[in-house]
């Protein structure tokens, strides 16, 4: 049985009726009498209103036509917590029918409470009686007891209703096991206290007892406390040991995929397939967690990205960091062409990747993809002043004779778009006169970008700017041979030159 | 992902001083002159197998990466043993006495600590053998921590074999062996990128100006004959920077390197 929302005193009568299917009228008739008959009604009332849990629903579900008594009766908890029952109830109303479920089989799992407030109650009701008629009952020894019983069938409580799962205010649940506790303490003493010759060892004896009392209330929750630790610990060694598989396997996929790209040859698909999938669980293992080269140290300036808004054409790429951009353009220009980027960065960069800047490093790097046709190396560094990106390939060479079309693509949108930036751009045959070597520099205080000015604010920044003042200088292949070794000197005084604060 | 740097140029640099050349097939190992700035760097005994090439032993625990490794070195790399955990590595390295140890950063067995615990308890007992940490991972504490513990040098596992045999036969040499990716970190760790730069040539905690210059050329993709091209001095000099650079990466304290390997628990 359960005891309705709606209630007079506490809905004991109406509940008892409901589950009895007598008049609620009768049993409040019969419960006064028997409070009339030495309190005998009080205390049975007062134990089933413990030991009774509330019943939840909604009492329009009922029909509005019974009168509102009549709708205090309430289903039985079976009832109450059958799965029918909560279909169609709103949110609240079914959280609550869960509730009174779970309070319910609490109630059930756990008799011991009841099994301990009955035999309280029974005490005090029998000892009333026998009171009443005359015997000698000895209340020093009864009482006492009476208030154990209750304090420790109330622990017991709180610890079936914190094993029923049903969520308590932690304050509540405080104050009621203090309480428990308590009770309990002072029922002990009470023995003592009352017995008829107090002595030393009446103390000692008490004091004991107190302590075992406690301790008989707080077993449910140290026996939980352990067991919640065991399984606590238990879950984090089976972490633990999944990480490490995982990690082994990891570690042999990408063992794997790094074989298949030497057997198969940089040029075949299956080189090109493993590498794919290579770069695509190395980004999740390594990328995600932050952990990878280029994001642990550095205090270096934001990348001020404020700089190129305007510059637009990077297409697509998303609010991410200039890293992380220009390995999703190495990705798929990998997919185009067969080529490998080795992508280098150092320094930290916030916020979105400088739209401009991206453009012009995917520009570059495409140049070298279509051209090369084997490893480059991109280098990307974002320092306190000025973001530098170098892509140096390994191919042939810039040969503007063969390639007008790209020679175009690169002077426009390479170094027309640096420029327009407020930046640097400088196209040169790579280390050792083999392949090229193309340097973007941006300076992250952000320069007035005028295109009609040749040299922005940061000459200082780049030593070979004057190279890049005209496209000439790009247009003539000659020129670009011949430079090799005047250029060779310079990329070491540009870097020197790029670290200082 | 290659390393370019492992592999000389094919053309060779007319500012180069003469270096130990290391040709496919020298039959003997080159007896270097310890290099003055490397006080770490043990005198190379007159090993007993030298006319045989160069001794290593590779500790991996994918017996389809040793085997493969094993195939694809150089003639003149000679293989004395494999082990797949740190246990089994530590017995052989000692048993052994190689010149050069393959190691993997990841490894099961012994207390967890993979390549790092291999090199703590068979470094000392061991003396004459360097290490080269292999590694698949771009997890830069994975590196650093290999390092700090005492490896010479760190390569990826795609690297081909030519490459590993390259950078086996430089640690081998004294030469610390640097890849684009580390030399990136390096310049980030020590505060290079935000422009710090050593006063003193015993400064631990930053990279004096020249350091710097080598490591960004080294992150860029240039080999190290590259590098003494493009900066005028001698390939020696530029091992003499890199071996500079790794003692630091090694004994530095700086805040950086110790907060983030803490934050790992690494030490």
């Amino acid at each position: 049985m359960s005891r309705p929302r709606q209630r007079i005193i506490a809905g004991v009568c109406a509940g008892f009726a409901e589950h009895t299917g007598l008049s609620v009228t009768v049993v409040r008739t019969a419960t006064l009498l028997l409070i009339l008959a030495g309190g005998a009604g009080a205390l049975l009332y007062a134990w089933l209103w413990v030991t009774t849990p509330t019943a939840t629903a909604n009492p329009v579900r009922f029909g509005a036509a019974e009168l509102p008594k009549a709708s205090l009766a309430r289903p039985a908890p079976g009832y109450a917590g059958s799965p029918g029952s909560r279909h169609g109830l709103g949110g609240p109303a079914d959280a609550a029918a869960e509730r009174a479920a779970a309070a319910a089989s609490s109630a059930r799992s756990a008799p011991i409470t009841e099994i301990l407030l009955g035999l309280a109650l029974l005490a005090a009701g029998l000892t009333l009686v026998a009171s009443r008629l005359g015997a000698d009952i000895p209340l020093a020894v009864v009482i006492p007891a009476i208030v154990v019983l209750s304090g420790t069938a109330l622990a017991w409580r709180q610890f079936a209703d914190i094993r029923g799962g049903s969520e308590q205010h932690s304050s509540a649940l405080l104050v009621r096991a203090l309480g428990a506790l308590v009770l309990v303490a002072v029922g002990i003493l009470l023995f003592f206290v009352t017995s008829d010759s107090p002595d030393g060892w009446t103390v000692v004896i008490a004091s004991a007892s107190v302590l075992l009392g406690v301790v008989v209330v707080i077993a449910p929750w140290l026996v939980r406390l352990s067991r919640d630790l065991a399984d606590e610990r238990a879950g984090r060694a089976r972490e633990a040991e999944r990480a490490e598989i995982a990690a082994h396997l990891h570690d042999s996929v990408l063992q794997t995929l790094a074989l298949i790209q030497q057997k198969a040859g940089p040029q075949s698909d299956a080189a090109r397939l493993a590498r794919a999938q290579e770069r695509e669980l190395r980004e999740w293992l390594f990328t995600g967690t932050g952990t990878g080269f280029g994001t642990a140290a550095g205090t270096a300036a934001s990348t001020a990205a404020g700089t190129d808004a305007g510059a637009g054409g990077a297409g697509g790429i998303p609010d991410v960091d200039l890293p992380t951009a220009l390995r999703r353009i190495g990705a798929e220009l990998e997919a185009d062409f067969p080529v490998q980027f080795d992508i280098v960065s150092a320094g930290s960069s916030l916020g979105p990747a400088p739209e401009g800047l991206l453009a012009a490093g995917r520009e570059a790097m495409l140049n070298a993809a279509r051209h090369s046709g084997g490893p480059v190396s991109v280098y990307l560094e974002t320092g306190a002043n000025a973001v530098s990106l170098s892509v140096t390939d390994r191919g042939p060479g810039f040969r503007l004779d063969d390639v007008p079309d790209d020679r175009h693509g690169v002077r426009e949108s390479v170094i027309g778009r640096m420029r327009r930036l407020g930046g640097t751009a400088l196209v040169r045959p790579g280390p050792g006169g083999a392949g090229t070597e193309i340097l973007l520099t941006l300076p992250t205080v952000p320069a007035p970008a005028d295109p009609a000015l040749p040299h922005p604010t940061n000459s200082t920044d780049f030593v070979m700017t004057t190279h890049l003042s005209g496209p000439e200088t790009i247009e003539d292949p000659k020129n670009s041979v011949e430079a090799v070794h005047p250029d060779r000197t310079l990329p070491a005084a540009a870097d020197a030159d790029g670290s200082r604060p | 992902m290659s390393e370019p740097h492992g592999t000389p140029g094919p053309g060779t640099d007319p500012g180069s001083a003469p270096t130990p050349p290391t040709p496919p097939t020298p039959p003997t190992l080159p007896t270097l002159p310890t290099l003055p700035t490397l006080p770490t760097l043990p005198t190379l005994p007159t090993l007993p197998a030298s006319t045989a090439g160069l001794p290593v032993v590779i500790v991996d625990d994918h017996s389809i990466f040793r085997s493969g490794l094993r195939a694809e070195l150089d003639a003149d790399i000679r293989v004395l043993g494999e082990a797949a955990t740190v246990d089994e590595a530590i017995a052989l390295v000692v048993a052994l006495q190689p010149r050069v140890v393959l190691l993997d950063v990841h490894l099961p067995g012994g207390r967890g600590g993979g390549g790092s615990e291999v090199i703590h308890d068979a470094a000392h007992r061991a003396p004459h053998t360097l290490f080269l940490a292999l590694s698949v991972s771009d997890a830069a504490d994975d590196v650093v921590r290999v390092i700090r513990a005492g490896a010479r040098g760190y390569i990826t596992k795609s690297s081909s074999g030519a490459e590993v045999s390259e950078a086996a036969r430089r640690v081998a040499d004294g030469d610390a062996v640097f890849s684009p990716r580390l030399a990136g970190f390096v310049l980030d760790a020590f505060g290079a990128v935000a422009g710090e730069t050593a006063e003193t040539t015993e400064e631990l905690d930053r990279l004096s100006a020249r350091e710097q210059e080598v490591m960004r050329l080294i992150a860029r993709g240039y080999t190290y004959k590259e590098v003494a091209g493009s900066l005028f001095i001698s390939p020696k000099t530029v091992e003499t920077h890199v071996s500079a650079v790794l003692r630091k990466l090694q004994l530095s304290s700086r805040y950086e390197l110790t907060a983030w390997a803490l934050e790992r628990k690494l030490l």
